[in-house]
């Protein structure tokens, strides 16, 4: 584990904020803390956090509106903190950006994992080939770029890692747990739709049209396929 | 998706059946009313008859008067007209009638008598002198005035008039009444079939009629069910008609309030776990970085902290099954329904409950079941079953998947433990929300939430199954909870197939 790993942990609760900051410095790394949205935008640019993690509730900026303000400059990790485990607000967050998600309460252990897992994501393991190319779409894994008829588009890290992983086997079926484990780190019990909203969002950068999608597709009751 | 009520939890002990035989008892005893709907019929029936009984009799009554008392106008005149030509006749003075009937019969007139000296002519057949009844005869003769009376002559009705003439002389004829009978037979015919068609045309009006009026009663009662069933939203349409507006305006209102008042009951269990949930974090994280630390601590500090952190995760526990049975009391669980390979499905489930290596036992034929759910919420009816079975069962358990029949698409998640069992009459109570049951002491100092059975239920009901207490298959001790799922054998799809 690096020594100087950032997390940015923004949550309005003082206390569950510096249970949060010891728990992950127990962990070995370096905390950020911020009480609102607002002071939130302000560390961020300033040091460039490796992970974040936003509770929904804040006051003044919600956490939708700040984790789509950090996603408009940056394809940083984050995490989103949940009182509420209701479909609307989990879906939300993700349709927010977001790429993973805890409720509350969480255990230390649980949200140690979780960032570890989007940590590691940053390059896939042992992509074979330097260049893939489905059709107008091309991926070059090695440097994390991904050309969609020649022009260069930017994914984040998770959605690039769910490429990635279904690129080395082109047409092969993924199930939702297959991709669950592979890219979130998930066991049998993981939620199917973090792995629906990272494909609808995929879809929305790579596919001409997103609602008759050519590479990325549904396989009824199975999972999802990359095709040229 | 919403909550439906079908009882979903059965009891194999036989003490519901026997309420039911009483209560049918009962019901026999007691004579149904008569629906709104029949009483409406019988209303339009009866005054239908009754109406159209009316308007037939008058008109009956109406129509043969008037045609008798025609007739027998005609019949006078007619009689009037006759004698005047036998007076002429007779004038002279003639010896005998003979002549006078003779010209009579020349005009067609054949049922003429005439009293002429003490002596009877008459014209042909069988209207002779003694079919007159003798009060005409008397009336005619004796005091020489014109009457008439109905009489019959060899079962014809007839009327017959009495002329007196001068010279001690009357005139007698007999008019058939036949054309009138049969006039009149028509009539009541024709009076009889309007009075049937009335009644028929009111037996469909009324039937129409009453299932136009009930209408509103079935969309009432239909909507009624909707709401009992979960559809809080169910509304009446708006009704024009100002008799039934109230109706539909009352019902809409009590609706509403109903609604209401759940949405208010569900939301302030569901923000009160919110709320408890912040306070939750800190606690388990705060316990969290204690035990990491266990090794610094005393012992009796170790103790306390162990104490602390069981009843932490227990709290944590009880809040999150608070909020997800608010959940369902507020109708806002959606399920997120996958296709999933049972036994596969049992075995995971298992191994990430609180008791792991519990055994999964794969019977007959349950191989290739395949079952549409979703499977957190399915994985804790198993998680919550077992963690029942290590609370209140010995701590230890068996999971078996067996298909009950085949043909019948259902599979069956058996939990039997080695616990003391249910007894019969504890077995439906088990599924109440904090049922700790009879034996409070046999449960107490449980670490369950009191809520992990009545979710199950729940979940269970959810996806279309259901879920019951019985005794082991092998008729030791200890209890069985068999949770039922709708489930469909794929064993011809994945012939041939790596099941891999």
């Amino acid at each position: 584990m690096t020594v100087d790993t950032r997390i940015l942990t923004v949550e309005d609760d003082e206390r569950i904020r510096t249970v949060v900051k010891m728990a992950l410095e127990d962990d070995g790394w370096t905390v950020l803390e911020a009480s609102s949205g607002e002071e939130a935008i302000g560390l961020f640019t300033i040091h460039q956090p490796d992970v974040v993690l936003i509770d929904i509730m804040l006051p003044g900026i919600d956490g939708f509106e700040l984790c789509r303000t950090i996603r408009r400059t940056s394809d940083v990790p984050v995490v989103m903190v949940t009182a509420r485990d209701d479909t609307h607000d989990i879906v939300a967050g993700l349709e927010a950006g977001a790429d993973d998600y805890l409720t509350k309460p969480f255990e230390n252990k649980e949200l140690s994992a979780r960032i570890r897992a989007l940590l590691r994501r940053v390059r896939p393991s042992g992509t074979p080939h330097a260049r893939v190319v489905f059709g107008d779409l091309e991926i070059i894994p090695d440097e994390g770029k991904v050309l969609c008829s020649g022009t260069e588009v930017h994914l984040t890290k998770t959605e690039f890692r769910l490429l990635c992983e279904m690129a080395e086997n082109p047409g092969k079926v993924f199930s939702r747990e297959a991709l669950l484990d592979k890219v979130w780190g998930y066991d049998y019990f993981g939620d199917g739709r973090l792995v629906d909203v990272h494909v609808r969002r995929l879809r929305t950068k790579i596919e001409t049209d997103p609602a008759h999608p050519r590479h990325v597709v549904t396989v009824r009751g199975l999972g999802y396929r990359l095709q040229s | 998706m919403t909550a439906t009520v079908e009882p979903v939890i059965v009891d194999d002990d036989r003490v519901d059946d026997d309420t039911l035989g009483l209560r049918g008892i009962f019901d026999r005893r007691r004579r149904r009313p008569w629906g709104l709907r029949r009483r409406i019929l019988a209303t339009f029936l009866i005054g239908a008859t009754m109406l159209a009984v009316l308007l037939a009799g008058t008109t009956y009554g109406l129509a043969s008067s008037n045609v008798v008392q025609q007739r027998e106008e005609a019949a006078i005149e007619a009689t009037r007209r006759n004698a005047r030509t036998v007076q002429t006749a007779l004038r002279g003075p003639a010896p005998t009638a003979q002549p006078a009937v003779d010209a009579l019969v020349s005009f067609g007139v054949q049922r003429a008598l005439i009293w002429y000296r003490d002596s009877w002519t008459a014209g042909t057949g069988r209207y002779q002198a003694d079919a007159l009844p003798q009060s005409l005869v008397d009336r005619v003769i004796d005091d020489a005035v014109p009457a008439h009376i109905v009489t019959e002559v060899d079962g014809e009705t007839n009327i017959a008039v009495g002329w007196p003439l001068a010279n001690d002389a009357a005139y007698f004829e007999f008019f058939s009444l036949d054309e009138v009978s049969s006039t009149l037979r028509s009539v009541r015919l024709s009076l009889i079939l309007a009075g049937a068609i009335t009644i028929v045309l009111a037996i469909i009006t009324a039937t129409i009629a009453s299932r136009r009026a009930v209408r509103p009663v079935g969309e009432a009662a239909r909507a009624a069910k909707a709401i009992a069933g979960g559809r809080l939203d169910t509304r009446l349409d708006a009704n024009d008609d100002p008799d039934l507006a109230v109706l539909s305006e009352s019902f809409n209102d009590m609706a509403s309030a109903l609604q209401e008042r759940i949405e208010r009951d569900a939301r302030f269990a569901s923000d009160v776990s919110h709320e408890l949930r912040s306070p939750l974090t800190t606690l388990a994280g705060s316990i969290e970085l204690i035990q990491a630390r266990r090794d610094d601590l005393p012992d009796r500090a170790r103790e306390a902290v162990d104490l602390l952190s069981s009843d932490v995760a227990r709290f944590r526990t009880l809040v999150e099954d608070l909020l997800e049975i608010s959940r369902f009391d507020a109708g806002a669980v959606t399920l997120h329904t996958d296709e999933l390979l049972l036994t596969q499905f049992v075995s995971h489930a298992v191994s990430v409950s609180s008791m792991p290596d519990t055994p999964v036992i794969i019977g007959d034929r349950a191989d290739n079941m395949l079952i549409v759910a979703d499977r957190r919420r399915l994985a804790r009816v198993i998680a919550n079953l077992i963690d029942n079975a290590r609370l209140h069962g010995g701590g230890a358990a068996e999971v078996r998947v067996e298909i009950p029949a085949a043909g019948r698409q259902v599979a069956h998640i058996r939990v039997e433990d080695h616990g003391p069992g249910v007894p019969h009459h504890e077995r439906r109570l088990v599924f109440e929300r904090f049922a700790r049951g009879g034996g409070a002491g046999r449960r107490a100092g449980n670490d369950g939430s009191g809520l992990g059975l009545a979710l199950v239920a729940e979940h269970v009901r959810l996806h279309g199954g259901r879920v019951w207490v019985a005794d082991r298959a092998d008729r030791t001790d200890g209890a069985a909870f068999i949770v039922e799922l709708p489930a469909e054998d794929i064993s011809a799809d994945l012939d041939g197939e790596d099941p891999a």
